[in-house]
């Protein structure tokens, strides 16, 4: 049964409640939250992210309405902040032993590195299944908690695998590993003793969006073709190896033309990306949404292509005039920095300049990092929920409690690797 | 409850009212009376069974929208959980019971706590950034076996090559390969066959001269050192080229690429766990060590003068002539950007020099490092294609 069969069939029994989800968070408090928090992360050297994090999980979850309850997330910060101790506790000898055996150098060197490439990115898939755990058993709704079963390391290896056939068929096979990745992680997911499971199909949403794809890889296809058909490979090995006149070469091997060819492709990219990058978000989303299953309540994903593109609208239109704001401090401090230290000898003036430098940098990326936050963040998450049509909520009625809360190891390790989630 | 009026004295507050109780086994719904019984809080059922009896010292409030109170029960491992959705009994609730603070007082404070620490720790990491890992990068360096530095050394140096090798007009990188260029490097290996005997370094030397125009030298970890062409065209003397080569000798003695190494993956390590996942905090953590790593080299380069006018006097050579071409490479317009900015002061160095050669006079007597022919073939190391 299809999910749209589903939801009629659900609607002729009369079961479908609309806007059975809702978001009532309001925006100018989460605004205050990540701005507050942006600043003491600069101030703290980051550690503060542990009790930011907490902070807007705790706002985004309990501000989650479904069957008019409210989600709880029950996670503190100092468990995060254990799971990252934790987690360098492991990581720092795996660092310290791959930078030893790398140094025996050569092949075997090479393959070391590769090897640790591969460990890291499999560690980092097994944080990813084990901090969804921690997340989901910090997750209460009606005091009857979520949890989540299944190998970590089984998952690790298929993601592997599914990450590697994604590079293999240039993303052809991403509807399908998304598929298959997401009934693992819903298969092992349970609200209490209710089951739940993923009913979303690869080949549909490889359906939807073979056009983008066609329209983001062939192009970029083409380009490299051209451009690199455009270079007369000999002439130039030839010229590289003895001219040293560096625009006879130049011309006679075609390389201009190649540039130009590189540079089309490079603005291609980029116009496609900001297109078709919302489009496709917008689709995978909805797709999702709409797989999502427990027991007997099925949910179906109404969110908006054109709601996704207002959300990074809104998103451009802040970073823009933060960018102005930027513009202006730093043109200021441009001209004042070096009056107020005139006086300093020149090993001073260079330690100053880069400090004041590296200063306005964090402070710059933390601002871009916090519009992007109250934005893209909130606004995704905000519509998500408020397009969701929930079939049968009434499953969610006699559900009896099972699982216990899982250890943040996960999520340290996820932080630590940088391949955090929410 | 020392800020908190005894209880039973908000006679105006209501004393029962209606709320919302999971009990924490399933997800049913109860409706129930919340009665506010002097010391403890009692949830009723609708027929009026007792369904949970929670001190006021034993509440909990829990996340969740700003017009809900939630309450849970502290050392509780079930998830029973009370929601009051009336303002007045929830206020009511928060007068009895010193846990529960919806002015969030009590959590600003804990906060205040958190930032405070957070602060203190920044300021002692950096404290160690500055001073500790100086400190134990250099107990440390002595304790890598030469073996090792020299596999770093190699791996480093495929790295440094690539990096240094650009666009010398076809012509091969090293000097002194081509026909032309062997009367240059014949007097180029004389002049280090002296240095190395007189340093009797524990691990080899590998020096070449490169086509870079920047009046410089570099030196790796493993002994590994490239002369720039630059710095023999700007040399005048063969004490002058002698003088900076025996300054780098100074830094394979003291060992100081392996130490910059050591200190380079302890700040990494450091910096890098520490700032996490926030955006772009990889450029922070680089632009950070090269800020430290700087600072750092100002004692470096001195000692590495110091063992460079020492080996000088050894040889009979002029200890002042590293401090002669210093102050002329810095005021010519054509200065390596590095030179200054890794170098402390020209001024300061050349002062130091002078003082270092007048109170430790050379221990052999003066002599001539190079015939004057032998220093013209030298100058024309990187004459030939």
């Amino acid at each position: 049964m299809s999910n749209i069969d589903a939801t009629a069939a659900a609607a002729q029994a009369g079961d479908v409640a609309p806007a059975v989800a809702r978001f009532r968070g309001e925006p100018g408090a989460f605004w205050r939250l990540v701005a507050r928090g942006a600043a003491l992360l600069m101030f703290t050297l980051g550690i503060y992210r542990f009790w930011l994090t907490t902070d807007i999980r705790r706002f985004l979850w309990s501000n989650t309405e479904l069957a008019g309850e409210s989600f709880e997330y029950t996670g503190i910060a100092r468990e995060l902040l254990l799971g990252f101790l934790i987690a360098i506790a492991i990581l720092v000898p795996l660092y310290t032993a791959f930078f030893l055996l790398t140094l025996a150098g050569g092949p075997t060197g090479e393959l070391i590195s590769a090897i640790a490439f591969l460990l890291l990115t499999l560690l980092g898939q097994y944080a990813v299944y084990r901090a969804r755990r921690y997340r989901l058993t910090r997750t209460i709704y009606r005091g009857v908690r979520f949890h989540q079963t299944g190998s970590a390391w089984r998952y690790a290896v298929c993601a592997l695998f599914w990450w590697g056939l994604i590079l293999l068929t240039l993303g052809l096979a991403f509807p399908f590993a998304q598929s298959r990745l997401e009934r693992f992680k819903m298969g092992h997911t349970f609200f209490g003793n209710l089951p739940g499971r993923f009913e979303g199909s690869g080949l549909r949403l490889l359906l939807r969006g073979l056009l983008l794809w066609f329209l983001a890889v062939v192009p970029f296809a083409v380009g490299l073709v051209a451009t690199l058909a455009a270079v007369d490979w000999k002439t130039l090995a030839a010229a590289a190896d003895g001219g040293d006149d560096a625009s006879s070469w130049l011309e006679s091997s075609g390389l201009g033309g190649a540039v130009v060819y590189a540079v089309l492709t490079g603005v291609w990219l980029m116009l496609s990306f900001a297109i078709l990058y919302p489009i496709f978000q917008a689709m995978l989303l909805r797709w999702w949404g709409s797989g999502l299953r427990f027991g007997e309540m099925t949910v179906t994903s109404r969110l908006r292509t054109g709601q996704v593109f207002g959300v990074y609208a809104r998103f451009l239109w802040y970073a823009f005039l933060f960018t102005l704001v930027v513009g202006a401090i730093v043109g200021a401090g441009v001209l004042v920095l070096p009056r107020l230290i005139g006086g300093l000898d020149a090993m001073s003036k260079e330690i100053a300049t880069t400090v004041a430098g590296i200063a306005a940098y964090v402070a710059a990326a933390l601002g871009y990092s916090t519009i992007y936050q109250a934005t893209v963040k909130l606004g995704l998450w905000r519509c998500m929920v408020e397009t969701l049509d929930v079939s049968n909520p009434a499953a969610l009625d006699k559900v009896a409690a099972a699982g216990d809360a899982a250890s943040p190891v996960g999520e340290g390790l996820a932080d630590a690797l940088s391949v955090g989630g929410i | 409850m020392p800020d908190k009026p005894p209880p039973g004295a908000q006679s105006a507050a209501p004393v029962s009212g209606h709320g919302i109780f999971f009990d924490g086994a399933t997800t049913a719904r109860q409706d129930v009376t919340v009665e506010l019984a002097p010391d403890a809080l009692m949830v009723r059922a609708a027929d009026g069974a007792v369904r949970a009896k929670w001190r006021y010292d034993e509440l909990e409030t829990m996340s969740a929208p700003a017009d809900i109170l939630r309450l849970g029960r502290a050392g509780d491992s079930g998830l029973a959980r009370l929601e009051i959705h009336d303002p007045q009994l929830a206020a009511a609730i928060d007068d009895r019971s010193l846990p529960v603070d919806r002015s969030g007082r009590s959590e600003r404070r804990m906060r205040a706590k958190v930032i405070f620490w957070s602060l203190a720790a920044t300021a002692s990491l950096l404290l160690v950034a500055i001073v500790g890992v100086p400190h134990i990068a250099s107990q440390l360096t002595p304790f890598i076996p030469y073996s090792v530095e020299r596999r770093l050394g190699a791996a480093i140096n495929a790295q440094a090559r690539a990096g240094l090798d650009t666009g010398h007009a076809g012509a091969a990188f090293e000097c002194g390969n081509a026909p032309k260029e062997q009367g240059g490097r014949a007097a180029f290996d004389k002049l280090m066959g002296e240095l190395t005997l007189a340093a009797a370094l524990p691990i080899p030397l590998v020096v070449v001269v490169v086509r870079k125009p920047d009046s410089n030298a570099i030196t790796l970890p493993g002994g590994h050192i490239y002369v720039f062409q630059g710095l023999i065209d700007a040399a005048q003397t063969p004490d002058e080229l002698a003088g900076v080569i025996a300054h780098e000798l100074g830094h394979v003695a003291h060992r100081d690429g392996t130490r910059t190494v050591l200190q380079g993956a302890g700040l990494s390590l450091m910096f890098g766990m520490l700032l996490g996942d926030f955006f772009g905090g990889g450029a922070v953590v680089f632009a950070a060590k090269t800020i430290l790593q700087t600072s750092y080299s100002r004692d470096v380069e001195a000692s590495a003068d110091g063992y460079g006018g020492a080996l000088m006097g050894k040889l009979g050579g002029d200890q002042r002539a590293l401090g002669t071409i210093l102050s002329r490479i810095a005021g010519s317009t054509h200065p390596g950007p590095r030179i200054l900015l890794d170098h402390p002061e020209t001024a300061e160095r050349v002062a130091a020099i002078e003082a270092m050669a007048r109170s430790a006079p050379a221990s052999a007597p003066a002599r001539p490092l190079l015939t004057k022919s032998e220093w013209a073939a030298l100058k024309t190391i990187c004459s030939g294609t």
